[in-house]
């Protein structure tokens, strides 16, 4: 929990806001930021392009998450941000979050709670490519973007939006595209999930759980001192 | 740009794409249908001894303009000692 002289210094932290077109870079590979970026609207994609082109996206951000937190400390980046939708992001310069860290220790310690979710949500991920079957590893990612976007008030009864193009979800759960449109082929034949468009409604999500074996603990959405 | 529909078989599960996608050219839809093979083949193998892989393109007239298939044909030559009762499959 977050103390109101907390979230005063959090509200009090200078920061640009930034409008960014889909396919924009919000922080590029190799370059070494001297701030760190917040999504306010829109969804965004941690990636890593080899050089014949190939995508791997190694994460999907959501509004609310500090997509950047990493280059405070990486200070080189090694791989890109990219916005997948049109977005907002506000940019936090990094002696703005030196001197929220040093006036809360607490403070510091969340931050770093974040990137620790982060490198959990990638350890469900690696999971999920290397040993889960295509119809439990798409499930267990609408499972996931279900519960941090419904921890964010961008999902509600099952159901949210998810405007993300087939080739990017591709890049995200490292599939060919022909592969990508089977597997939801197979998932909507469960009765658990309906995607219609870019809506994503969960009919059961029980079941759909069940089918991906997933275990929300890594998400860490319970609240605990820090 | 012209648009494709590629169709698949994992020898149990076909999928008839009624979307389709705009690509460059013939070549890009070649190389997407043969892209998928792989990815079929790792879902459902190892399961059994035959199965037949198929993916096929057809263009905006519904025509197939390529087809490609990759077999898996296995069988025992000369098997020597069954795992006991109730053992484990694999015991690495």
């Amino acid at each position: 929990m977050v103390s109101p002289e907390e979230r005063g210094l959090i509200e009090g932290m200078t920061m640009r806001r930034r409008l960014l077109r889909k396919g924009e870079e919000l922080v590029s590979q190799h370059s070494q930021p001297s701030e760190s970026c917040i999504v306010l609207s829109g969804f965004t994609a941690r990636e890593v392009v080899l050089d014949d082109g190939k995508r791997q996206i190694t994460a999907l951000h959501i509004p609310g998450d500090f997509v950047d937190l990493h280059a405070f400390l990486l200070k080189v980046m090694d791989h890109s941000v990219v916005a997948l939708t049109d977005c907002e992001a506000a940019y936090v310069p990094h002696r703005e979050l030196l001197r929220v860290i040093d006036r809360s220790a607490h403070l510091g310690r969340l931050f770093w709670l974040s990137t620790v979710i982060d490198g959990a949500i990638q350890r469900a991920w690696i999971t999920s490519s290397g040993r889960r079957a295509a119809t439990a590893h798409l499930g267990h990612l609408i499972c996931e973007l279900y519960l941090r976007l419904q921890a964010v008030d961008l999902a509600r009864d099952g159901t949210f939006s998810f405007p993300v193009a087939q080739g990017e979800l591709a890049d995200a759960l490292g599939f060919s595209l022909v592969h990508v449109n089977r597997t939801l082929q197979e998932l909507r034949a469960t009765g658990f999930v309906r995607w219609k468009g870019s809506t994503i409604t969960i009919l059961d999500f029980d079941g759909l759980a069940v089918l991906s074996q997933f275990d929300p603990t890594y998400l860490n959405l319970i609240t605990l001192p820090r | 740009m012209p648009r494709y529909f590629i169709d698949s078989s994992d020898g149990t599960f076909s999928h008839i794409d009624s979307e389709g996608i705009e690509l460059a050219g013939d070549d890009a839809a070649r190389y997407l249908a043969l892209d998928a093979l792989p990815d079929m083949v790792r879902e459902v193998l190892p399961d059994g001894d035959r199965r037949e892989f198929a993916v096929c393109v057809r263009d905006a007239f519904g025509k197939v303009i390529y087809s490609a298939s990759l077999t898996l044909a296995g069988a025992w030559r000369d098997r020597g000692t069954p795992e006991p009762e109730n053992g484990p499959l694999l015991d690495l």
